[in-house]
């Protein structure tokens, strides 16, 4: 409580300094009844730093929800952890419908882990605001040619490739030891930092890089970089000549996913009002074209009633991937 | 290359239609308030602008971005110089000469100094920009994590500068920094490091924690065992803004020089921003300048070599950026999201399908520049005025704005704590004699410098030899063991004929 007055106090003081513009673009409601929800500004938490995926969909969601709801959404960037510290201010915060989170794959992932700092059953899904495979890419100039090439290499000299990730333990991590359990072994080199990893593969330091196609649009339409297999059950919709992680035998398919989640416990009726806002979000034409451009897939959202399932089963699977190896 | 200076010529005129000058204007200003207040970093700034770019034309959304970066290596020098208080990590460098000079009862000259530097070094690598676009792009692919690892090495490296005359000391306050800093979840393999099992450490020390807290809130301690004695700064009344005169800056050509080309060559370098250029710069300096002796003691070269080199890495990073499409630092990161959100990609094809927008982005950084030198000029006089309130008061709002800071990084109200905590103890140094800059070196660079090495560690196949094989992280290397070992030479020898070629071997791309 004291944190969120605090940082209210904060960002006024700040958006009073810097931000005089801000004041006029914000929608502040001057009505205030306590019956209503919201009745107050919605906290948004992003557990992440500003500018990155996660950060964009909030800032996305969160100027369209303060026209729906005539309240301020204003989005607060609480990165650390995968995503852990962000949620732990999530759970301090009363669960009332007024704090809310983006939660992505890589934070879930967590979970799969044996000292996550919360549980499942600690939060309320919303809604699942976007799907997005991951690739492998190569280089453009790369000396694999498909798929095909890139599995004989590496099955003829286990541990010499080299695939770039996010880091060990992440989704990425899950997805290339399911190809390790099949036999085709590669080293991970994680780069926390995404320009490193993109670099990597252009600059020839990696073989591979393991992405998703949204975050390296700019270098797919440049022809700098290809891909050469999708993690999923079907191929790609952008890319249908290269083939599925599931049609060659693989069984994994772990989307990069970004969901809004609140606190567990939260009245049903303002879940209700939220997941309905969420909806009308995920059905403008703003956001559709938000989604085409990260190269997701088109049909991503997922209502509150079925998104509780989608992050069960989720983790099952990245369980069961950390379990073949 | 002809051509390229004809179509810039026309992004001049672009960049003087009002829509597009008033755009500049408030990006510089935006820039420099982001710059001074500490906490609020150089890439929130520009995050928190990025939505109010969604409805304008992309020419003046970018253009008032790029102004932000810009003025934004800049405005945290006079909280530097004047408070001890840095606005961004990029100033840190600033507080060993600077903050010396203005206490010895220049504080005009000090601000005079950052922005000379900051504007000759912001031209130079403007121009090396407009030149070299194309061609140099692809120089920046061949940085993998040795280099990284071998340039973060010698900025550590350079502490030996920072000790005060003590090279132990120095060590000492450094190994404490990378201690703090490897508090928390490893970066590589998540394992837990001096947790004892507290959620509160499980996230790591920001620097910026320990930045704000060992300088800003230690300054105020110091200034409160004294009882808040005098002014802080004597000759106060008389300053006036202090341009150096153009001997000085003469004699001080070939630094210039080469500080921006350090400046311009980090900021190339995808990952490496205007931080890391700042303290090598300021580590060169240090190590193989002509006044290196006298380095720490507030003399111009430790003025000038942080700030050209700061500036200057703005042009280095958008080579990258514009010609491949890779963000050199986290301000680009954001400024290319604005280049998505309206649907242009930056890259090779840029050149070709929106030339007369990216010369309008470079004409629109020399503009930048010329109007952040008389924004500056004229805001040194009222700046330096401050320096008259009691000292007092200035202590209250120097203390408003470190918890400001301290808050506004993550939102978490245990940051105070620690603050405080390292306020304590930068108050504690100051105290005993002991240097603090090697702690704040090692808990900014700490953690980059150790996922540099794992990760060659882990691409190489634990081959720690590639650090010396490799020709770039080799010279590098060889720097840094001259940066070493010259202290010990030195005091072998009176003065030995080394020391010369190294420097060039490191600018030399």
């Amino acid at each position: 409580m004291l944190g969120s007055a605090i940082s209210l106090l904060r960002r006024s003081i700040l958006i009073g300094i810097v931000l005089a513009p801000a004041i006029v673009a914000t929608p502040w409601s001057g009505a205030r009844s306590q019956d209503r929800y919201p009745s107050r500004p919605i906290e948004f938490i992003v557990p992440w730093g500003p500018g990155g995926g996660a950060d964009q969909l909030g800032r996305m969601v969160g100027k369209q929800l303060e026209t729906i709801f005539g309240q301020g959404v204003p989005v607060v960037n609480v990165p650390g952890g995968t995503g852990a510290t962000g949620m732990a201010k999530l759970l301090a915060a009363p669960a009332d419908g007024h704090s809310m989170a983006v939660y992505i794959a890589d934070t879930h992932a967590l979970l799969a882990g044996s000292d996550a700092r919360w549980k499942l059953e600690d939060i309320t899904p919303a809604a699942v605001m976007l799907q997005a495979p991951s690739f492998l890419f190569v280089a453009e100039n790369s000396r694999f040619k498909s798929w095909a090439d890139f599995e004989k290499e590496a099955r003829a000299s286990p541990g010499k490739l080299k695939v770039a990730t996010l880091g060990f333990g992440s989704v990425d991590d899950f997805s290339l030891k399911v190809l390790e359990s099949k036999g085709v072994k590669v080293v991970q080199v994680p780069f926390s930092r995404p320009s490193e990893r993109y670099v990597s593969i252009l600059g020839g330091h990696a073989d591979a890089l393991y992405e998703q196609a949204g975050d390296v649009a700019q270098f797919l339409s440049g022809k700098q970089m290809r891909p050469l297999l999708v993690f999923g059950t079907t191929r790609s919709e952008s890319f249908k000549e290269i083939p599925s992680s599931h049609e060659l035998g693989y069984p994994v398919a772990l989307p990069q996913f970004r969901a809004i989640v609140v606190r567990a416990g939260t009245p049903p009726d303002r879940l209700k009002a939220l997941a309905d806002a969420l909806a009308k979000v995920a059905a403008s034409v703003e956001y559709k074209k938000f989604l085409q451009d990260q190269f997701a897939d088109p049909d991503s959202f997922i209502g509150a009633d079925r998104a509780d399932a989608f992050l069960k089963a989720q983790l099952e699977e990245m369980k069961r991937a950390t379990a073949t190896h | 290359m002809l051509d390229s200076f004809v179509q810039l010529g026309s992004g001049f005129v672009a960049c003087l239609m009002p829509h597009n000058l008033l755009m500049l204007v408030g990006g510089i200003i935006v820039g420099l308030l982001v710059g001074v207040l500490p906490g609020l970093t150089l890439v929130m700034g520009v995050v928190l602008f990025l939505p109010f770019t969604y409805k304008m034309d992309i020419t003046p959304a970018i253009i008032l971005l790029t102004a932000m970066y810009v003025s934004g290596t800049y405005g945290g020098a006079f909280t530097s110089i004047l408070f001890r208080i840095p606005g961004e990590p990029i100033h840190v460098p600033l507080l060993w000469d600077g903050y010396a000079m203005a206490r010895r009862g220049e504080p005009a000259k000090a601000l005079g100094w950052t922005l000379v530097a900051a504007l000759l070094g912001g031209l130079l690598s403007a121009i090396i920009m407009v030149a070299l676009t194309k061609p140099i792009a692809g120089f920046a692919l061949r940085f993998s994590s040795p280099e990284y690892f071998a340039i973060l090495l010698f900025g550590l490296a350079s502490v030996v500068a920072l000790g005060r005359g003590s090279l132990s000391n120095a060590l000492l306050s450094l190994s404490l920094g990378l201690l703090v800093a490897s508090v928390g979840t490893d970066a590589i393999y998540g394992s837990y490091r001096f947790t004892f099992g507290s959620r509160l450490l499980a996230d790591g020390v920001e620097f910026l924690v320990v930045m704000v807290g060992a300088y800003g809130v230690g300054e105020v301690l110091s200034r409160l065992e004294r009882g808040y004695a005098g002014k802080p700064i004597e000759t106060v009344a008389g300053a006036r803004t202090e341009l150096p005169s153009w001997r000085e800056i003469v004699a001080l050509k070939a630094m210039f020089v080469r500080s921006s080309l350090i400046g311009n060559i980090i900021g190339i370098i995808p990952g490496a921003g205007a931080t890391i250029a700042s303290f090598v710069s300021y580590g060169v300096e240090s190590q193989f300048g002509k006044r290196r002796a006298a380095i720490g003691s507030g003399i111009a070269e430790g003025i000038v070599a942080p700030q050209s080199a700061a500036t200057a890495s703005v042009g280095g990073a958008l080579i990258p950026l514009l010609a491949l499409g890779v963000p050199g630092s986290g301000a680009t990161a954001v400024i290319m999201g604005a280049f998505m959100l309206h649907g242009v990609q930056p890259g090779p094809q840029v050149f070709l399908t929106s030339a007369s927008m990216v010369y309008a982005i470079f004409a629109s950084l020399f503009l930048g520049l010329l109007l952040m030198a008389v924004i500056g000029f004229f805001a040194i006089r009222p700046l330096v005025k401050i320096l008259d309130l009691p000292e007092a008061i200035v202590s209250g709002f120097v203390m408003v704005f470190c918890f400001i800071g301290a808050l506004s990084i993550r939102n978490n109200v245990t940051d105070l704590w620690l603050m405080i905590g390292f306020g304590v103890l930068g108050y504690l140094f100051e105290r005993f004699r002991f240097p603090i800059a090697p702690l704040v070196l090692g808990v900014i660079l700490g953690p980059l410098a150790e996922e540099a090495f794992m990760n060659s560690m882990i691409s190489f196949g634990n081959d720690w030899t590639v650090f010396f094989t490799r020709p770039i992280a080799g010279a590098v290397m060889a720097c840094t063991l001259l940066t070493l070992l010259l202290p010990i030479l030195g005091s072998l020898r009176a003065r030995g004929p080394r020391g010369a070629a190294p420097v060039e071997r490191a600018e030399a791309p």
